[in-house]
């Protein structure tokens, strides 16, 4: 094993003791924190859904009864697809891809601005100032566009108080909260991949693209966001992987009638008990995850790498 | 030049508008904190009042709205969080660091594959790694049968610490990688040549290299796992963190209390970012002046003058504090006089709201659902409510309670 | 407290590739050997070889006669000085210093004792409690050099360790470095690719080219009798005339080139038969100015085109008949202020200056 993984011998290279030390953080690691507790729920995710004590017993067999559930919806059901799941997942991947979107489209000119025009000092007060709202527990801040954005919170009071409004707007039923939210949520982390890729772009480079005589529009597009590029990938797919993901945001600005996704999980296991129909559901969420990291990596041609440092 | 003037302008403005966006519902949120009434807003403004900093208030209806000092869930929450994160710091910074230094030893054709199973976790949402750790414990602790190991398969404390080393040992990982990425490796040679063994070149020359990284992995793992709430919420089973207490409060209907809480964790946030910018600064002039001796024979010497003059901006912020300060007192006296602080005024608010009560009861009963569910809530948080998404309709009275 | 150093058949190879080809060497206890190549050579190769971080691949590293294979760096009797010279930025000069002590456990004052006498011998007392990156390049490179021999090694390994410095200070180190050698009395084993710093240290040389070792021998040995064309042109500079030989008597031959035939002198060792082409070499120091050449056997009539101003010498440069170049160099202290670009002059040598060696690759720059 020594030279099949390692490029020196491994015992040898690292001293016995810290070698072991090594090699059992990683074991543990890798192999039972990463991968058998996914591969366990993955095997439950085939399973019927019994109590602890049945199992092993006969009624206790693979069956795809969750992900046909997922798609056709219950058998008592008249439905011919099961459009309420369907319908939340649809919405919760398109709405994600939009505040992906909407991220990308208001941290770029800040990340812009604070890598090439501002001065050292300016910088370093924006990013810290960056910084600090995303210190705040995700519930606290979600429940601070709460009290906004509530029937009788702060926006409607004031609106109603001037007199521009009759009556409030009900912000939350129409998630307009929600949406909001989410792109309040993980904006830091499309603005620092942004950030730290745009500013080791040379100066010189803009420069000499104005010099010979393109437009700021055209600077951007050929110099700035080639450049960039991975940059945009890793903020993207951070952002749309955890907005997919997201479970605090949801909770507290969602409305009434609307589920996210990982709502939908959380029904499932928590509420109804339905631990293997729970599975099912995290695997597909699972799946989309992965399928949009990887669909990522191949249209623009980013390694893993560049992605997540 | 005029067009990149406006450009400026226009850059300007959008900043503004940026920061408002980021600030100002912090902002807000912070000053209902100091509004008496029990639901969180500037208007209508009761009184200027620290209750949901301290003993919270008995409403008018009889329930007891816990303030931030007397709620005892949020306190035990704060407690179970604390055990965590500590439990989390424990694991994922040796397992980050392990995982990290076993890359750079790792064969150039496996480094990919290596790199990748490192970061999944990551990649994974949150509410997966979750419940995965839960259903394989699950499973461990039914096997297992009776005594320890279902004991330990049930904790919830201990399967939260497990499922946030899963995926903050990433972080831990990266911030590693990063700092090694420009480790000299000669320096392990050079130690190995004077005669150390393999674990004291570990122990004195990795290690001390290492110190900054295991220190800001420490605290990025704390900050991570005491903010977690996706993982967390499944594997916690049936304790409580912090963050699980402040979303079934959220979800119960939203309290001051809440903003108090969020106040103190931003003055704690600012407090501690403005003492790091400090200490980095005054570490920066250390270096700078330590370094001069050097520089002066260079040309550098303009340079060094340019960075005394970037100095003398600090006193912008010492202006910008004493308006604060003035607004500040002036604000206060306004409310002293207008007798908006205190009991007196507390005390006529509650009265006018005695007389609508009636009126608020009388709409609560009418809405059968919403009974239900309330059904023994004692508001304010301080019941289990792990059911607030089976009821969809719940949301609709929100904000309703005022 | 000195050891010799044995190289036996050593190769070192990565793959397919020979970073070292079957070298064998002897150095002696107390010796002062510098290994010369361009970089890429693989002499760096050998030093570790030496330190123990290379395995050689076939071969055996003998250090005092006693076969190093499986002993690892922190055991064998040599220290080594790196390129970037390695210093721990994170403790003081003298815990640099006392840091083999520390890992052998010996005690704080003594370690301590032990630092302040080397800081001695390099001229740093007192100055034990800066940190590294309060120094000057040329104290950090006498901090490594007293770090290293803080454990008494029998064998010293200097990785090009001046190569950081500038040009002054480099020459200064140079003597200090022998001095120092001197003084303890060691075996040093130096590396570099800089003939002058080889040149002026060391007992005796091995230069190598592309893993390989092309001649061993003392400073003097190498430069005024170079055993390969690579070897006549990497240490020191020399002019190639390219010809065949055409006769051949005792340690004399006669070469015709293009550009007239020559005597230069010849090794037997190297096996050359009349007929075979061959290179003579003649170093630009080595030819003078004639008004009259009819009295030299050697003759060359060139064509100034370039001339450099070095400060202590001037560089002619000129070309040939058959249009190649030469380089010449005259002290400073003769008057040469009538020759100008352009003109036309007659160069001799001595046969005794002149070597002929078999053809064979040339030092590229």
């Amino acid at each position: 094993m020594k030279s099949l993984f390692f490029t020196q011998p491994f015992f040898q290279k690292n001293g016995k003791s810290v070698a072991l030390f090594f090699l059992v953080a990683i074991v543990f690691w890798f192999i039972f924190l990463v991968i058998i507790p996914q591969l366990y729920m993955l095997d439950l995710s085939f399973r019927a859904n019994i109590p602890p004590l049945e199992r092993g017993g006969p009624k206790d067999f693979y069956t795809l009864e969750h992900y046909r559930h997922f798609v056709f919806g219950s058998k008592t059901s008249a439905d011919a697809y099961n459009f309420v799941d369907l319908g939340v997942f649809g919405r919760t991947i398109i709405v994600s891809i939009f505040v992906t979107i909407a991220n990308l489209a208001f941290c770029y000119p800040i990340a812009f601005y604070i890598a090439k025009i501002a001065t050292p000092s300016t910088a370093r007060l924006l990013i810290v100032s960056l910084i600090i709202p995303f210190w705040i527990n995700e519930l606290l801040r979600s429940f601070a566009l709460r009290i906004l954005f509530a029937n009788e919170g702060v926006i409607n009071n004031v609106l109603t108080g001037i007199g521009i409004l009759d009556q409030g707007i009900l912000f939350i039923t129409y998630d307009v909260g929600l949406y909001t939210g989410l792109i309040y949520a993980y904006i830091l982390l499309m603005m620092f991949p942004l950030y730290n890729a745009i500013e080791s772009l040379d100066v010189n480079q803009i420069e000499a693209a104005k010099d010979l005589g393109s437009s700021t529009f055209r600077t951007h597009w050929r110099v700035v966001i080639p450049h960039a590029k991975p940059g945009i990938v890793s903020g993207c797919t951070m952002v749309f992987m955890l907005t997919v993901g997201a479970l605090a945001t949801p909770v507290v600005l969602s409305s009434p009638n609307t589920l996210w996704f990982p709502q939908l999980i959380y029904q499932w296991f928590n509420l109804n008990d339905n631990w293997s129909r729970g599975s099912a559901y995290s695997i597909i969420l699972l799946i989309v995850s992965v399928v949009f990291v990887l669909t990522m990596m191949r249209i623009f041609k980013v390694r893993i790498g560049e992605i997540i440092r | 030049m005029r067009s990149s003037n406006t450009m400026n302008f226009l850059m300007g403005i959008y900043i503004l508008v940026f920061f408002t966006y980021l600030f100002g519902p912090l902002i807000i949120m912070s000053f209902t904190a100091f509004n008496s009434a029990e639901f969180p807003a500037i208007t209508p403004w009761e009184c200027f009042s620290f209750r949901w900093f301290n003993e919270g208030k008995i409403a008018y209806d009889g329930q007891h709205l816990a303030g931030l000092f007397t709620d005892w869930r949020l306190h035990d929450g704060l407690i179970s969080s604390l055990i965590i994160g500590a439990g989390v710091v424990c694991l994922s910074v040796p397992i980050g660091m392990a995982a990290a230094i076993v890359l750079t030893q790792v064969k150039s054709q496996l480094r990919d594959i290596y790199y990748s199973i490192s970061i999944m976790p990551v990649l994974f949402p949150g509410v997966i790694i979750g419940i995965s750790t839960v259903v394989l414990w699950d499973r461990i602790a039914g096997l297992g049968g009776g005594g320890f190991i279902s004991d330990v398969g049930r904790n919830g404390i201990f399967l939260t610490i497990l499922a946030q080393t899963c995926f903050i040992s990433t972080y831990c990982f990266l911030i590693f990688v990063a700092r090694l990425q420009r480790f000299d490796q000669t320096q392990e040679e050079a130690a190995l040549d004077l005669g150390a063994t393999q674990t004291q070149v570990f122990f004195k020359i990795l290690i001390p290299y290492l110190a900054p990284a295991i220190a800001s992995a420490a605290v990025i793992a704390f900050l991570a796992s005491f903010e977690n709430y996706n993982t967390t919420v499944f594997s916690i089973l049936s304790d409580q963190t912090l963050t699980t207490v402040i979303a079934s409060k959220v979800r119960l209907g939203i309290s001051p209390a809440l903003s108090a809480l969020a106040l103190t964790i931003i003055a704690l946030t600012v407090i501690a970012a403005v003492t790091y910018e400090v200490l980095r600064r005054r570490q920066e002039r250390k270096y700078i002046e330590s370094q001069e001796e050097f520089v002066k024979e260079k040309a550098a010497s303009s340079r060094v003058n340019k960075e005394y003059k970037a100095r003398l901006k600090i006193p912008k912020g010492i202006v910008a504090l004493i308006l604060l300060v003035i607004i500040g007192s002036y604000v206060a006296t306004q409310v002293v006089k207008n007798d908006l602080y205190g009991n007196s005024c507390i005390e006529a608010a509650d009265i006018i709201k005695k007389s609508k009560f009636l009126d608020q009861l009388q709409t609560l009963e009418s809405n059968q659902l919403s009974d239900e569910d309330l059904q023994g809530g004692s508001l304010g948080g301080n019941q289990d409510y792990g059911d607030i998404f089976g009821d969809p309709t719940l949301f609709q009275d929100f904000g309703g309670f005022d | 407290m000195s050891a010799g150093v044995e190289l036996k058949d050593v190769s070192v190879t990565f793959g397919s590739f020979f970073a070292a080809k079957n070298v064998n060497v002897k150095i002696e206890g107390g010796e002062f050997f510098s290994f010369l190549g361009p970089s890429g050579c693989g002499k760096t190769t050998l030093l570790r070889a030496i330190s123990g971080f290379q395995d050689p691949s076939e071969g055996q590293v003998l250090i005092d006669n006693k076969d190093m294979l499986g002993i690892g760096p922190n055991k064998r009797p040599t220290s080594l000085i790196f390129q970037n010279l390695a210093l721990f930025p994170l403790m003081t000069v003298a815990e640099n210093i006392a840091f083999s002590l520390e890992v052998r456990g010996v005690s704080k004052p003594e370690r301590m004792k032990r630092a302040g006498e080397l800081l001695e011998l390099i001229a740093l007392e007192g100055q034990g409690d800066k940190k590294v990156h309060q120094l000057s390049g040329g104290q950090k490179q006498r901090v490594a050099i007293a770090r290293a021999l803080a454990v008494e090694p029998k064998v010293l390994l200097l990785d090009e360790p001046l190569s950081a410095l500038d040009l002054k200070l480099r020459q200064r180190m140079r003597t200090e470095l022998r001095e120092i050698q001197k003084r303890v009395n060691i075996t040093f084993i130096y590396i570099t690719h800089d003939q002058g710093e080889a040149l002026t240290m060391s007992d005796r040389i091995a230069v190598m080219n592309e893993g390989e070792l092309e001649q061993i021998g003392q400073c003097d040995d190498v430069y005024n009798n170079p055993l390969t064309p690579f070897v006549a042109t990497f240490v020191g500079e020399n002019n190639p005339l390219f010809g065949k030989i055409k006769d051949l008597s005792g340690d004399e031959a006669k070469i015709e080139t293009s550009d007239g035939v020559f005597i230069s002198s010849i090794d037997k060792s190297t096996n050359l038969n009349v007929g075979d082409e061959a290179i003579s070499f003649v170093r630009p120091e080595s030819l003078f100015m004639v008004k009259d050449g009819n009295d030299y056997k050697n003759k060359l009539s060139v064509k100034i085109e370039n001339i450099e101003f070095e400060g202590n010498v001037k560089n002619f440069y000129a070309s040939l008949y058959s249009g190649s170049k030469i380089k010449f160099s005259v002290a400073n202290a003769i008057d040469t202020s009538e020759i100008e670009a352009s003109s036309q002059i007659e160069l001799c040598f001595d046969t005794s200056k002149s070597i002929i060696l078999p053809k064979g690759a040339l030092a590229t720059e």
